[in-house]
């Protein structure tokens, strides 16, 4: 038995046949005996692919420690395959590392004899430890029973036997899990997990151990992923109205409010169109509704022209974007950040937003109060933007404190801080005095995209539209006075500063700690109000050697990255854009601190 | 639209003066001026509060009416009444919701939201300025242009057969379809009045002049070529009107004869259908209120490993 601090596995099979569940079960036993857990779900694009495809690969990769951890890491230990085709496609994400292991199921062998033989001699040819099994004839006998469902049991079996999960918390687990499936099947499927367990070592007699950490034994833990955080924090933060169109991998935001957003006095409409779900979002804010909407990729171009519209009439708007791997329908289950722009820039003609990113599951949950919070104040459209892998990213953490936030004003603090924001001036100038809700006696408040002066009234002379610039880059400029210094991971000056915003926040927290436990004078410096941006930044950056960042986007020498761009032009600075990567997957810690290593 | 009117009696008398706002700036001779002073008259006469009222409006000539009623109002973007009314009434059932449309508006950049404003049924008046033409762009083809018709994008002539919205409108299962003209003040105010009395999405399209850029498009001197719709639960017609054109009884709760009758638009007149129907909002409404409350401290214990 080996002990260790941090590992990583996964197992994947065939979309449709339990990987996920299986992924679900493991982390949640493994959080409740005080591991730290992280899983990264591996989702097909479409439904239902045909099985025995590459295309059917659905998975889940899991990472558990004994210490806090903010992200999957950089390559994974030990993956289980339901079959070969599956390794083979899989070997392709190069997660993995030299002497890594590779369990594989031999089921599907006697029909494709050569396509194993090759995929098995490519992963050995990689340097990786490849370990073939057949499940026992018992559990293949309850498999058939339960209409061929039934292996990603074993294989759970597998997992815990191997990473020394305890075998009767499990059970309890299963049972727990699948509390609707008859007793019958129930014990068909706990005896096939326990074939699984009591197996395992006939192939592998290695196991491992992560220690439970007392600390993380106390209080009341939840598991969530990004959207259903998001979707809670939605409710929390007194929003009453929701509008959207379905959108990959956004939608799921919309279901879970479906289901409980009416218990709580809110309403989901989904919208014929991304845009008109723009619409009513505005609509109802202007009636006094808080609103907002959530959209992915292709969706948030569409909504540009409202947004724009939100902005001139000063009707309040939040606009979650789940980013996708773009541009246009691009890669809908894979990760970028690539809507900065989109976000702070995209709608015509010239005019601030405020942009938050969220770093974590947690942030996930408060990013709607403060958008709330900055909508209302500023009356102008305030942008959410996740990711998709913080969206489908699962994570065990302390039951996080509930507001039922209702006038904006009573936005707690501690939400502000970890926003690194103060709050604004109780009063805020607008283009237009009247900003009355309808019902009020007397106030007649008509809006309009088009230039207005102070009485509302439309008006084209040229003080009227200067001044309405004015007022409204103002709005803007009050958010980035109330900017406080970002999150700075290590000392506030050395040879070399690696800036992140959003999802990335994890993978620079390792490599910066790695980097910085190897002697180097490197710093992180995290970003999670992206535009504006902070009045300070050029102090902070000029204590640096050099400035550099860590994104999820295309760049070349030639080619800078978003938020590397918006660095430059808000400090003149040489920002050069270190880490980029437009892969669609995860940005790993060991690249990053390869590419420090390269830099100082 | 249901009323409010039982909380407002208590309120100060609506008079047409007070629904009075900017002055209006289209152009001389236009059917706006008359659509304006008409939905005056049916609030003054329904003393319907301009507080509790919101007029929405997409872009075009139409879209400027908001500007000119002292209410509440949007005037929103080209083709998006609708989703911005969408947020008002589901918001907002207590508010009296207007949303003022151009043919273009409404039939082409947004034909998408009319289709489901009209399907969904929320409660609304739906008024479609039909002037078959697009004006504020100056003379392009819309969609109700008639064939042959020479514009600045089809100078050849309009190339298509116009869509025929009343019979979109039925289509689509609408609970209300009528069709007026602004120029018959009397048969326009009563056709809006009845729209707005009846609980769903009314649609009401309005022949509305452009003495600008579609002179041609309606002869609202003479009433020979109109053909009315009579009925003990339709829409009356002025006598003056009535002796001039043609008149036709027909049921407005019989579908297929609204279908029938909708053959020969845009020259027919007056309610074509009529069909309590459960809105959109109503039932999202009657949802939020059989939904089991929940205890919103408690909202992640659901989530409790």
């Amino acid at each position: 038995m080996t002990q260790k601090h941090v590992m990583r596995f996964e197992v994947i099979m065939d979309a449709g046949n339990g990987a996920q569940k299986a992924g679900d079960i493991l982390i949640k036993t493994l959080a409740k005996s005080g591991r730290y857990v992280f899983i990264e779900p591996i989702i097909p694009a479409e439904i239902s692919p045909p099985k025995r495809t590459p295309h059917s690969m659905s998975g889940a990769i899991i990472r558990v420690a004994d210490f806090e951890i903010s992200n999957i890491g950089s390559s994974t230990d030990l993956m289980l395959f339901e079959h070969e085709i599956l390794l083979d496609r899989r070997l392709e994400d190069r997660d993995y590392e030299q002497n890594s292991i590779v369990l594989l199921d031999l089921a599907e062998e006697k029909r494709a004899k050569d396509a194993y033989a090759t995929a098995i001699k490519k992963a050995k040819d990689l340097g990786l430890n490849v370990f073939t099994f057949h499940m026992d004839d018992d559990s293949l006998a309850h498999i058939k029973g339960l209409n061929g469902n039934g292996k990603n049991m074993y294989y759970m079996g597998m997992l815990a036997s191997i990473y020394k999960i305890s075998k009767e918390e499990m059970v309890a687990a299963i049972r727990s899990t699948f509390k609707k499936l008859s007793e019958e099947k129930l014990t068909k499927n706990i005896a096939i997990f326990e074939n699984g367990y009591k197996n395992v070592s006939e192939i592998l007699s290695d196991t491992f151990e992560i220690a439970s950490a007392k600390e993380n034994l106390t209080g009341e833990k939840i598991l969530l992923d990004g959207n259903t955080s998001l979707s809670l924090g939605i409710i929390d933060s007194g929003f009453k109205l929701f509008a959207g169109y379905p959108i990959t991998p956004a939608s799921t935001i919309m279901h879970t409010l479906a289901r409980q957003f009416a218990s709580y006095g809110g309403i989901v409409h989904q919208a014929e169109d991304e845009i008109a779900a723009m619409g009513t979002v505005v609509g109802s804010y202007y009636a006094g509704v808080p609103a907002l909407t959530a959209t992915s990729g292709p969706g948030l171009s569409l909504k540009q022209e409202i947004i724009g519209f939100s902005m001139v009439a000063e009707v309040p708007s939040v606009i979650i974007d789940v980013q996708r791997g773009g541009p246009s329908t691009g890669l809908p289950t894979r990760t970028e950040q690539t809507d900065l722009f989109a976000a702070a820039f995209g709608t015509h003609g010239d005019g601030g937003k405020v942009v938050i990113s969220v770093a974590t599951v947690e942030d996930c949950f408060y990013a709607p109060h403060v958008a709330r919070y900055l909508a209302e104040k500023l009356r102008a459209p305030v942008f959410i933007l996740s990711d998709y892998l913080l969206s489908a990213s699962y994570k065990v953490f302390d039951k996080m404190k509930t507001y039922q936030l209702d006038d904006v004003n009573d936005i707690s603090d501690e939400i502000l801080d970890r926003f690194y924001i103060n709050r604004l001036p109780d009063t805020i100038e607008m283009v237009k005095d009247n900003q009355a809700t309808p019902g009020e006696l007397e106030k007649m408040r008509r809006v309009t995209g088009l230039n207005t002066d102070k009485t509302g009234n439309i008006v084209y002379t040229s003080d009227s539209n200067q001044r309405s610039h004015d007022v409204r880059n103002e709005k803007i400029h009050h958010v980035r006075r109330a900017l406080k210094t970002p999150e700075i991971i290590g000392d506030t000056e050395g040879d070399l500063l690696v800036v992140a915003w959003g999802s990335t926040r994890g993978v620079l927290d390792e490599a910066i700690n790695l980097a910085r436990k190897e002697g180097l004078k490197v710093s992180g410096l995290h970003l999670k109000i992206v535009y504006p941006l902070p009045l300070m930044l050029k102090e902070v950056f000029s204590k640096f050697k050099k400035v550099t960042t860590v994104e999820a986007a295309y760049g070349d020498p030639l080619k800078v990255t978003p938020l590397a761009t918006m660095l430059r032009s808000e400090t003149l600075i040489d920002v050069t854009n270190g880490l980029a990567t437009a892969s669609g997957r995860p940005l790993k810690p060991k690249m990053v601190l390869a590419k420090i290593k390269d830099l100082v | 639209m249901t009323t409010t009117q039982e909380q407002e009696q208590e309120q100060a008398k609506v008079t047409m003066k007070d629904l009075k706002a900017s002055d209006p700036r289209w152009c001389t001779g236009c059917g706006d001026y008359t659509i304006l002073v008409g939905v005056r008259k049916l609030m003054v006469n329904n003393q319907l509060q301009p507080h509790n009222t919101v007029n929405v409006s997409g872009i075009g000539c139409s879209g400027r009416m908001p500007h000119y009623m002292n209410t509440y109002g949007i005037h929103s973007l080209h083709g998006r009444s609708i989703p911005f009314a969408t947020g008002v009434v589901l918001g907002r059932p207590d508010l009296n919701v207007f949303i003022h449309s151009g043919d273009g508006d409404s039939l082409s950049i947004g034909g998408n939201h009319l289709l489901h404003g009209i399907s969904k049924n929320m409660n609304c008046v739906y008024i479609l300025f039909d002037n078959q033409i697009y004006g504020l762009t100056k003379q392009q083809t819309s969609p109700t242009t008639r064939k042959g018709l020479p514009t600045q994008t089809q100078p050849g002539g309009s190339m298509m057969d116009p869509i025929n919205p009343i019979t979109f409108a039925l289509g689509l299962g609408a609970s209300f379809v009528a069709s007026t003209a602004e120029w018959m003040g009397k048969h326009f105010v009563e056709t809006i009045d009845a729209a707005f009395k009846h609980k769903g999405f009314s649609f009401v399209h309005v022949a509305q002049r452009c003495p600008k850029f579609n002179p041609a498009a309606w002869d609202y001197q003479n009433a020979g070529w109109m053909e009315f719709l009579t009925h003990e639960t339709g829409v009356s017609v002025e006598d003056r009107l009535a002796a001039q054109g043609k008149q036709v009884e027909h049921d407005p709760s019989d579908l297929e004869s609204a279908f029938a009758r909708a053959k020969d638009v845009p020259n027919v007149f007056g309610l074509f259908y009529k069909e309590d129907k459960p809105t959109y909002d109503g039932i999202i409404r009657e949802r939020l209120e059989n939904a089991p409350k929940k205890d919103p401290s408690k909202i992640l214990d659901g989530y409790l490993i």
